[in-house]
């Protein structure tokens, strides 16, 4: 018996986990405890040491000293705010009115819509309830196909998930120990390429069935001239000059004055000029009643400015490398309270909401990632990290096969796990053995957020699904608009319209995997650090710290995390060092017994 | 069973001041980081300790909180099996989980936690960055959080097996409130001057809390 137990122990382990994470008790303390049993099961057998489950609260401290998962309550504390601020819904009615009259018009306006709050820190069950309630009413009114219709918004809300800043990134980023500068960077371009396949899609459809997709008629516009006219011209007129203004500056300015500017910093900032011209024309527009715009251009520009602006105090920030991701998510934050102050939008018991929530939010991610560090103290003690190394190196196909295998496992998990437990409890597995594969983490990790997306698009548990169904019309409704009866949004059409966005998702986790160069592919992904920023901290040899030779380990852990800023100084965010690894090492050393010398964590 | 189900009813206020209290650290964390993102930028001055408190709070919020997300049942669960069972197997569920994997856990955590507090304390430790801050409080904070999660665990104990002898309501009910997203939900709509669809979604909402 003791026997089969010390051979199979760690694939034992892991059955262990899957049952009783099955079970349905909060996954935090399930994993936390099958790691505490089998470590005194372990320790009972001889496979581990007695001073193994010393390392505990150590496990815990380099939790809370973690720089990274900071950025998980202020980026959700942005996100509730900015929910309530009233933005997504200027947004819908502003930017429906301007695609509404082509074919499937109302489609991309979600998309597009979709895609901007995304880059202000999108809650996906808040966009979907945005749409669902603004968007949703309109497209069923003019006859959009309601499998198509119910499909776009739930896709659309759930590019926050993809577009940076996003929660997965960030966690991402903390489990397979790279900056989320990197990942934000890296997942830029094919964020945007999804939504553009989202586009694609819409567009196919408008061509092969044109009765799915309806033009909105003409008196579905409010937002018009005095004459009638739709006042597009004068909108593509702005555009093109705020283009202009934007390519001159690049031109003229940073080829003339700054020619060593990095891309990314030239992008930020040409935008910024771009879009900051056409607020200019916007308001000496209206100021001096000049009456040059059409009504449709001043309420584009107005509306777009609040998440523009977001999004530069944000992801600008954090490219151009004057603030950290945690940094940027306070900023957002910030940003975002006072927005809803001056619209008048921000009572009390709504900041209490949004405080309570984020506390409850961060509090259950960072206990799951508690419950996981303990599960995988024992995981690694008992070699359980080897056998799934083994596992997955011994796939045919080597590199390719590994990344088939993990993407098809993490679609089927994604249909019964979210994501905080596919990133707590998988990422810590694959991760690893991608690394030993050759494969860039940066790169995989994107990758596998994609992958996750359509977690929340997969019938019938995703959650994009589920907040959809709870805002769509379940009964026949009387139409307010045109006084007809209108028949209700099945559930069977919400998880059908669904499918193809799933495939879309789908297609883009083969387009990664084929084209490897559309993660980060044309932005710098050097993330810039000012010399100020750097902390001065005293930088301790890295390999010293795996013997455990002084100190305790939470001052190992802290010189490991200096000398890993030291180094992001030298060699601009060139960091490939998981800040705990000093510290996993140590466990690891303990648990095999190969430092007897090591101190435990405690005296 | 009486007197147990009084001293639940104290944990549970008690849970839930500490609770209420700490929440307002979220805004403290998000203003003192932007303000030492935008003080750093503008006057070129930073020091590690703001850098520090951060974290601080953030350990502050997650561990004295993990009782509070406890009492409102907020700890994430895999319930594709559990989903489809009665209230009453939830409740037993919910009683082994909390004998067997919770209480062993936190208490553990708790008892190899606070000889690391003395150290700190005897050792008056000080973060190793240049102008950090000193390190006992934080190494208290996780005895104490530990403490406050098997306190109201205790709580939940009592109250499931109440449940179970039919003296009180189900206590894992959760939505005793509207959630976040129905007022949202409810927002939009009274912007668009949509009552009945409101009462529309509120009828909807309130079935399917009925049945998860």
């Amino acid at each position: 018996m003791s026997a089969f137990l010390v051979a199979n122990i760690a694939p034992l382990m892991f059955a262990a986990l899957v049952i009783v994470l099955l079970i349905g008790y909060p996954v935090a303390f399930a994993l936390g405890a099958v790691g505490i049993g089998f470590g005194i099961l372990g320790i009972e057998l001889g496979l581990l040491r007695p001073e193994l489950l010393q390392a505990l609260p150590e496990r815990i401290f380099g939790v809370m000293a973690n720089d990274t998962l900071l950025a998980v309550p202020f980026f959700t504390f942005m996100g509730l705010i900015l929910e309530r601020s009233g933005m997504a819904e200027d947004l819908l009615d502003t930017i429906g009115q301007l695609f509404g009259p082509i074919r499937g018009g109302l489609g991309y306006a979600v998309i597009f819509v979709g895609a901007l709050l995304a880059a202000t820190t999108g809650v996906v069950a808040a966009s979907v309830i945005s749409m669902g309630l603004i968007s949703l009413p309109i497209m069923l009114r003019y006859g959009y196909d309601r499998r198509l219709a119910s499909g776009v918004i739930a896709a659309s809300g759930t590019l926050a998930q993809i577009i940076p800043p996003s929660l997965v990134l960030i966690i991402m980023a903390d489990q397979l120990g790279r900056s989320v500068g990197d990942m934000y960077a890296g997942a830029f371009v094919p964020g945007f390429i999804l939504a553009l396949l989202y586009v694609a899609y819409v567009i196919g459809v408008s061509v092969v069935k044109p009765r799915w997709a309806p033009a909105l008629p003409a008196e579905a516009r409010t937002l018009r001239e005095a004459d009638g006219s739709s006042g597009n011209r004068s909108l593509v007129v702005l555009t093109v000059l705020a283009a202009a203004a934007s390519v001159g500056f690049w031109k003229f300015y940073y080829n003339v004055h700054a020619p060593d500017t990095a891309t990314d910093e030239r992008i930020v900032i040409c935008l910024l000029v771009a879009v900051g011209g056409a607020f200019l024309a916007a308001v000496l527009n209206k100021l001096l009643r000049l009456n040059l715009l059409s009504r449709i251009a001043e309420r584009v520009t107005f509306v777009l400015i609040p998440p523009l602006a977001l999004i530069f105090l944000v992801l600008g920030t954090i490219f151009l490398g004057v603030a950290t991701p945690t940094e940027g998510g306070a900023m957002g934050a910030t940003g975002a309270l006072i927005m809803a102050l001056s619209r008048r939008r921000l009572s009390f018991p709504l900041l209490k909401q949004a405080m309570n929530t984020t506390a409850k939010l961060s509090t259950f991610v960072v206990f799951i990632l508690i419950g996981a560090r303990v599960f995988s103290l024992t995981f690694y003690g008992v070699n359980g990290h080897v056998w799934v190394e083994h596992l997955l190196t011994s796939l045919p196909g080597g590199q390719l096969g590994f990344l088939i295998v993990v993407n098809a496992l993490i679609f089927v998990l994604a249909f019964f796990l979210d994501f905080f437990e596919l990133a707590f409890i998988i990422i810590p597995l694959v991760g690893p053995v991608a690394e030993k594969l050759g494969v860039d983490l940066v790169w995989f990790g994107v990758l596998l957020a994609v992958n996750m997306q359509t977690s929340f698009m997969h019938p019938p548990f995703g959650f994009a699904l589920f907040y959809l169904r709870s805002v769509a019309p379940a009964k026949e409704f009387l139409d307010r608009v045109t006084g007809r009866r209108t028949a209700p949004v099945t559930t069977g059409q919400i998880y059908w319209g669904a499918v193809p966005f799933v495939l879309i998702q789908v297609v883009m986790v083969g387009l990664i995997i084929a084209f490897p160069d559309l993660v980060s592919g044309g932005l710098a992904t050097r993330e810039k650090v000012d010399i100020r920023n750097i902390r001065i901290e005293i930088p301790i040899d890295k390999g010293a710290t795996g013997g455990g030779p002084s100190g305790s380990n939470f001052e190992q852990d802290n010189a490991t995390k200096a000398l890993e800023r030291a180094m992001r100084g030298d060699t601009a965010g060139e960091t490939s060092e998981d800040p705990d690894d000093a510290a996993k090492a140590l466990e690891r050393a303990i648990g095999a017994g190969k430092a007897a010398d090591a101190p435990p964590a405690t005296k | 069973m009486n007197a147990l189900l009084a001293v639940s009813r104290l944990i549970d206020d008690i849970t839930e001041r500490i609770g209420r209290t700490v929440l307002w650290l979220v805004l403290v964390a998000v203003l003192i980081s932007a303000a030492n993102a935008t003080v750093r930028k503008i006057f070129n001055y930073s020091s590690n300790s703001y850098l520090e408190i951060q974290w601080y709070l953030f350990s502050l919020i997650f561990l004295f909180c993990a009782g509070y997300t406890l009492k409102h049942n907020e700890h994430v669960r895999i319930d594709i099996i559990s989903g489809h069972l009665s209230g009453r197997a939830r409740a037993a569920i919910d009683i082994f989980g909390t004998l067997f994997f919770l209480l062993p856990m936190a208490i553990l955590v708790m008892w190899l936690s606070w000889p690391v507090f003395i150290d700190a304390w005897d050792r008056h430790e000080v973060s190793t960055n240049a102008g950090g801050l000193i390190i006992w409080p934080a190494r208290l904070m996780v005895p104490v959080g530990f403490f406050l999660l098997v306190v109201q665990a205790i709580s939940e104990l009592i109250k499931r097996i109440a449940f179970l002898k039919g003296m009180i309501p189900d206590p894992g009910e959760r939505h005793v409130t509207k959630t976040a997203e129905e007022e949202l939900a409810e927002e939009i709509l009274r912007g668009r001057g949509e009552r009945a669809i409101a009462e529309e979604i509120e009828r909807i909402a309130t079935g399917k809390d009925a049945q998860s």
